[in-house]
C-alpha cells in the first residue's frame, strides 16, 4: 500500500521500499486501483465517506498475503479503524478484520515478519529519528525503526529530544490551524537542529511533508528522509 | 428544582439506555472489614520496624523532620527542643488523655504557654477561646491515628479533644506516635477505613479525617515551590519507641 | 466565559497566545516540569498501570449504576446531619447557594479550588448578590485579584509572572512587596488567614464522594481545603454527579494515582475526608453541611458519545502533554475547561455548537490518552464530535463540499490520476527551486510558513511500470 501522499509527493519512497523488499527476497505487487486509506475523511468526521473508501480498499487487497505500508498512520487506519467502519457491512466485516491482521507498517514488517534488523545499505550519515504519533501510540512501535537504523553500518543514530512529541501535522489540522501547527513544528525543528544530525528520519509521509517543509523553508542543512530511503541506500533527488 | 426522585429517575433512565462501554467492576471490598483490619494489625505487629524505616525515608522526602523518644516521658523534651529552634512561645495540643501525655508541666516550667483542647461538650465560649489559642500558637501537637509508611503520611481523626486546627493553624505541626500506628500501604489504609466505618458512631467522635503528607505547599507562582501557604510550614513526627 | 472573548474566532485567540512571549516561555517551563514529574513518578511505580485500568473500571461500573450510588450517598449524608440538594442545572446550583447566603446572613464566602464552581460562574453571581467570594487557593487568589480566569486546571496562574503577582498582592497589602515567591506566599497567608477566620461560609468542590459512608474527599496541597471545611459555620460542597464512587476501597485506588498524575507527588499534602457537619463534642467544624449534586448536562452523556469523559479526575495531565495546549495555554480555549478534556467537557456542558472550532484544535496525536489516569480515549471522542458536527451540518458548507470532492476522487482511480495530472499543471507557477511556495487559497495557509513538495513529475503508479 503506497498511500496517497506517497504516490503523489514521495514516489521515491515507494520505489525505495519496493527495491528494499525485493533485495530481501520478497515478491512485491501493487494493486493498481489503490488511492488512499481514507484517514483524512475519517479524522475530519466524514465517516460514511471513509467507510466507502475502506470498503474499496478491503476489496482491492483481498488477495494479498501481506500488506506493507510505508506509513504508520495508514497502517493504523487499516488495523484499528477499518473493522469498526465496516462492522455493519455484512459482506466485508470478516475481510476487514483479516486485512487488519495482514497489514503492517514497513519497519514492523521487516523486523517481525522477515526477522531482519540489519540491512546492508550504502547510506552514510548522522541521523535522528522522529516518532510519528500513530506509529508510536497507535501501533505501539518505537523500537523497530531505531533498530533498523542502528543496523546500518554507515549510520550514526542520535536520539532526538522530544522525539515522541507531535510534529504538528495532524492532517487537516495543519491548514485549519496553520499558526499553531507551525509553532509546534518550530519546537520540533529546533530540537532536530540541536542534535547536529544531517538527516531527519520518519516513517510517515505526513510528518515528512510537515517537517521537510519546515526545514526547507528555514534553509536548514538537515534533510528529511523516509526510513525506506535510508535502508535502500537512495537519497531524495 | 427537581425532587430527588425525579433527579435520580432521569439518571436511571439514561443508564438503562446502554450496557455501558465494557464489563466493569468496582474494587473488591473486604467481606469482613473488622477481621481484615485485625489481620493488618497482626501483620504490622511483626513488620513495624520495616515500616518505620520506610516511613522515615518517605517522611524526609516530603520535607518532614523525624525524632525519636525512648518513652512518653521524653516527648516534652523533644517538643521543647523544637520550640527553642523555632523561637516558639506558645503551644496548643490535643487533650492529654487523647494524646497519651501531658506537655504542660515541663513546657510551662520552661516559660511556654500551653493550651490544650477540652474533651467536654463545648459551648460557644470554649470554641472561641480554643480558636484564639490555636491561632496564637506557633506549635500544634497532636497524635497520629495511622502512620502510612509508603508515602510518609500522618492520618488524623478529628473529634473530642482532638480538634482539626491543632495540625492546621500553627506554623509547626508535631505528631506523636508509637509502633501501633504504623501501616505500610495505601491498600492497608483502605481496609482500615472500611473497618472504621462499619460503626462510625462508635469508632469516631468527629466528622473529619485528614491525611497529612508533609508541610503545606504550592508552586502557583512561576512554579517555584514554597511551603506554609495556609497550613503549617514545618511538620515533625516523634516516634515513641516504648511499646 | 465572557461573551466578548467568544466573539473572537478561536484561531485569532490562538494567534494572540502564540505572540505572547512570556506566556510561551511560562507554558514551556510549566508543562515540561509537570510532564517530567509525572513521568518520574510513574517510572518508579510499576503497579501504576494496573491501578489505572482498575480506576477506569471503577468509574465505568459506577456510571452503570449511578442513580443507586448517588441515592446511597445522599442517604448517608443526611444521616450525618447534612443536607443534599439536587441541582439539575448550573443555575439551580447557583440559586441554592445564593438562597443559603440570604437565609443565613452570609456576607463572605471563602472558596477552596473548585472547577465545578468555575463552570457555573458562581463568583460573579455571589458578587451580584452582595456576597464577597474569596478564592483561597493561591493560584485562584492571584487570578481573582487580576479579574481573570484560570488558564490551567491545577495551576491556574501559570500565565502570570512573579512581578505581576507582586503587583497584585502588594496592592492588597498596602505596601510594595518584593517579586519573591516566598515573600508573596507569606503575605497571601496572612491576608487569607484573616478571611478564613471571618467568613460565614466555606465553599468547596469534591474530588470524590464515597457513597458507602457519605464522605466528601478533597485533594489539596495548600491547606485551604482544610481551613474552608473547618472554620466557617457553613460548608457547601458543589459536586458533579460523576464524582461519586462506591466505597473506601475504591477511594484508595484513585488516591494512589491522582496526585502522581497531576504533580508527580505520591499523595498531595492534604487529603481531607469530610463526613457531614461537625459532630457533637467537636470544638471545631461547620454547624451545617450542604452537598449540592449537580447534573448540568452530565446525565445526557451517560448514554452518549462523551460517556468516557465522565471518568475525568481533573488532574490536568492531558493539558501538560497536549502539543496544542502547550502552545496556546488555557485562555485561548475560551471556556472553563481547557485542553483536550476541556473540549469534550465544553461539548458536554454547552452543546456541540460551542465546540465547532475547538473540536479541530487537535492534531489527534494521542499523547493525552497515553497519560490519562483513567485512560479516557480523547482522540476517539474528538473524531466522533467532528462526525456529529458534520452530520448536523454545523461544519461550514465549503468544507463539507471540499471533503465531498475528496471522497469522489478517492473512490475513483481515474479521478485520482486526473487530479495528479491537473496538480502537476496548476502547480507550475508556484515552483521555486523544486519546492512549492506561495500557493493560493486554502493552501496558502500551508505555504505561508512551510514549503510543500510538488506533485511528482512521475507518480509512484507511473513509475511502477518500470519496476515491474
Amino acid at each position: 500500500m503506497i498511500t496517497c501522499l506517497g504516490d503523489l509527493f514521495f514516489p521515491e519512497v515507494g520505489v525505495a521500499m519496493v527495491k528494499l523488499l525485493r533485495r530481501l527476497g520478497v515478491t512485491v505487487e501493487f494493486p493498481e486501483g489503490q488511492t488512499c486509506c481514507g484517514m483524512p475523511l475519517f479524522n475530519s468526521g466524514y465517516h460514511p465517506d471513509a467507510a466507502a473508501v475502506a470498503a474499496r480498499t478491503v476489496d482491492l487487497f483481498a488477495g494479498s498475503e501481506h500488506v506493507v505500508v510505508p506509513s504508520g498512520s495508514c497502517a493504523w487506519m487499516v488495523k484499528a479503524e477499518y473493522p469498526g467502519l465496516l462492522a455493519h457491512d455484512a459482506g466485508r466485516r470478516a475481510a476487514a478484520l483479516a486485512l487488519a491482521a495482514r497489514t503492517r507498517e514497513l519497519s514492523q514488517f521487516l523486523v517481525e515478519v522477515l526477522g531482519v534488523e540489519t540491512v546492508a545499505s550504502s547510506f552514510k550519515g548522522r541521523v535522528t529519528y522522529h516518532d510519528s504519533c500513530h506509529l508510536l501510540r497507535g501501533l505501539g512501535e518505537s523500537r523497530c525503526p531505531r533498530a533498523l537504523l542502528q543496523g546500518v553500518k554507515g549510520v550514526e543514530l542520535v536520539e532526538l529530544p522530544g522525539a515522541d512529541e507531535c510534529c504538528g501535522f495532524g492532517g487537516s489540522f495543519s491548514v485549519r490551524l496553520p499558526e499553531v501547527s507551525t509553532a509546534i513544528l518550530g519546537k520540533k525543528l529546533d530540537n532536530v537542529e540541536r542534535t547536529g544530525a544531517d538527516c531527519l528520519v520518519a516513517c510517515d509521509a505526513g510528518c515528512l511533508m510537515q517537517m521537510g517543509g519546515g526545514l526547507s523553508r528555514r534553509r536548514s542543512r538537515v534533510r528529511a528522509l523516509h526510513l525506506a530511503q535510508v535502508l535502500a541506500g537512495e537519497e531524495k533527488a | 428544582m427537581a425532587t430527588r426522585a425525579e433527579f435520580l429517575e432521569r439518571i436511571r433512565r439514561e443508564a438503562r439506555r446502554t450496557d455501558g462501554l465494557f464489563t466493569a467492576a468496582t474494587a473488591t471490598r473486604p467481606a469482613r472489614p473488622e477481621e481484615a483490619a485485625e489481620a493488618v494489625r497482626r501483620q504490622m505487629a511483626e513488620r513495624w520496624p520495616e515500616a518505620l524505616d520506610l516511613f522515615r525515608r518517605e517522611f524526609d522526602r516530603v520535607g518532614g523532620v523525624f525524632h525519636r523518644a525512648a518513652d512518653p516521658a521524653e516527648v516534652p523534651s523533644v517538643v521543647l527542643e523544637i520550640a527553642r529552634e523555632e523561637g516558639a512561645t506558645a503551644v496548643v495540643a490535643w487533650d492529654p488523655p487523647v494524646l497519651g501525655l501531658d506537655l504542660r508541666p515541663r513546657l510551662v516550667a520552661e516559660g511556654l504557654a500551653v493550651a490544650v483542647a477540652a474533651s467536654d461538650p463545648a459551648d460557644e465560649t470554649a470554641r472561641r477561646r480554643h480558636r484564639e489559642e490555636s491561632a496564637r500558637a506557633q506549635i500544634g501537637v497532636t497524635g497520629a491515628d495511622l502512620v502510612l509508611a509508603e508515602t510518609g503520611t500522618l492520618i488524623l481523626l478529628s473529634g473530642r479533644g482532638r480538634p482539626r486546627s491543632t495540625s492546621l493553624l500553627p506554623d509547626t505541626h508535631v505528631a506523636v506516635f508509637d509502633r501501633s500506628r504504623l501501616v505500610e500501604s495505601l491498600a492497608q489504609v483502605g481496609i482500615l477505613l472500611e473497618a472504621l466505618h462499619v460503626d462510625p458512631a462508635r469508632s469516631m467522635s468527629g466528622a473529619m479525617i485528614n491525611f497529612i503528607t508533609g508541610p503545606s505547599r504550592t508552586a502557583d507562582i512561576e512554579l517555584t515551590l514554597t511551603r506554609g501557604v495556609h497550613g503549617p510550614k514545618h511538620v515533625h513526627a516523634i516516634f515513641v519507641a516504648a511499646p | 466565559m465572557s461573551e466578548g472573548l467568544l466573539n473572537v474566532p478561536f484561531s485569532e485567540r490562538a494567534g494572540a497566545a502564540l505572540g505572547d512571549r512570556f506566556l510561551q516561555e511560562a507554558l514551556t517551563i510549566a508543562t515540561t516540569k509537570f510532564i517530567d514529574l509525572r513521568k518520574d513518578s510513574f517510572a518508579g511505580f510499576p503497579e501504576g498501570d494496573a491501578l489505572r485500568d482498575q480506576a477506569r473500571s471503577i468509574k465505568e461500573a459506577t456510571l452503570q449504576k449511578l442513580d443507586v450510588y448517588l441515592g446511597q450517598l445522599a442517604d448517608n449524608v443526611e444521616r450525618l446531619g447534612g443536607r443534599v440538594h439536587w441541582a439539575t442545572t448550573g443555575e439551580e446550583a447557583r440559586e441554592t447557594i445564593l438562597q443559603l447566603c440570604r437565609d443565613r446572613g452570609v456576607r463572605m464566602a471563602v472558596k477552596s479550588k473548585s472547577m465545578a464552581t468555575e463552570e457555573i460562574e458562581l463568583n460573579e453571581a455571589l458578587e451580584k448578590a452582595g456576597v464577597t467570594p474569596v478564592e483561597t487557593d493561591l493560584g485562584e487568589y492571584i487570578i481573582q485579584l487580576a479579574h481573570e480566569k484560570p488558564s490551567h486546571i491545577i495551576a491556574p496562574a501559570i500565565h502570570k509572572t512573579k512581578g505581576q503577582v507582586a503587583d497584585l498582592i502588594s496592592e492588597v497589602a498596602g505596601r510594595r512587596l518584593a517579586a519573591d515567591p516566598e515573600v508573596l506566599t507569606a503575605a497571601a497567608r496572612v491576608q487569607l488567614r484573616e478571611k478564613f477566620l471571618q467568613a460565614e461560609m466555606g465553599i468547596t468542590g469534591a474530588n470524590f464522594a464515597v457513597a458507602e459512608t457519605g464522605t466528601v474527599v478533597l485533594v489539596t496541597n495548600e491547606g485551604n481545603g482544610r481551613m474552608v471545611t473547618s472554620l466557617p459555620r457553613i460548608h457547601v460542597a458543589v459536586m458533579g454527579i460523576e464524582k461519586v464512587i462506591p466505597s473506601m476501597t475504591d477511594l484508595v485506588v484513585f488516591l494512589a494515582i491522582l496526585a502522581r498524575s497531576a504533580t508527580g507527588q505520591k499523595l498531595s499534602s492534604y487529603t481531607t475526608l469530610v463526613r457531614g457537619p461537625r459532630q457533637p463534642g467537636e470544638l471545631e467544624g461547620p454547624e451545617e453541611f450542604h452537598l449540592i449534586l449537580m447534573d448540568n448536562g452530565r446525565s445526557r452523556q451517560i448514554a452518549g458519545t462523551l460517556r468516557e469523559a465522565l471518568y475525568c479526575l481533573r488532574c490536568g495531565a492531558c493539558l501538560n502533554v497536549c502539543p496544542v495546549y502547550r502552545q496556546i495555554g488555557g485562555h485561548a480555549y475560551g471556556h472553563t475547561y481547557p485542553g483536550p478534556i476541556g473540549i469534550l467537557l465544553t461539548a458536554m456542558l454547552r452543546g456541540d455548537e460551542s465546540v465547532k472550532e475547538l473540536a479541530h484544535a487537535s492534531s489527534l496525536c494521542g499523547a493525552c490518552k497515553d497519560v490519562c489516569p483513567v485512560r479516557i480515549d480523547i482522540p476517539r471522542m474528538l473524531i466522533e464530535l467532528r462526525e456529529r458536527l458534520d452530520r448536523q451540518k454545523i461544519a461550514p458548507w465549503a468544507e463539507r463540499f471540499a471533503f465531498g470532492t475528496l471522497r469522489r476522487v478517492l473512490l475513483s482511480p481515474a479521478a485520482f490520476r486526473l487530479s495528479s495530472a491537473l496538480g502537476r499543471v496548476l502547480q507550475r507557477p508556484f515552483l521555486n527551486n523544486g519546492r512549492l511556495t506561495g500557493l493560493p487559497l486554502v493552501l496558502s495557509r500551508w505555504t505561508r510558513t512551510r514549503d510543500l513538495p510538488p506533485v511528482a513529475s512521475r507518480t509512484f503508479r507511473e513509475r511502477w511500470k518500470d519496476l515491474q
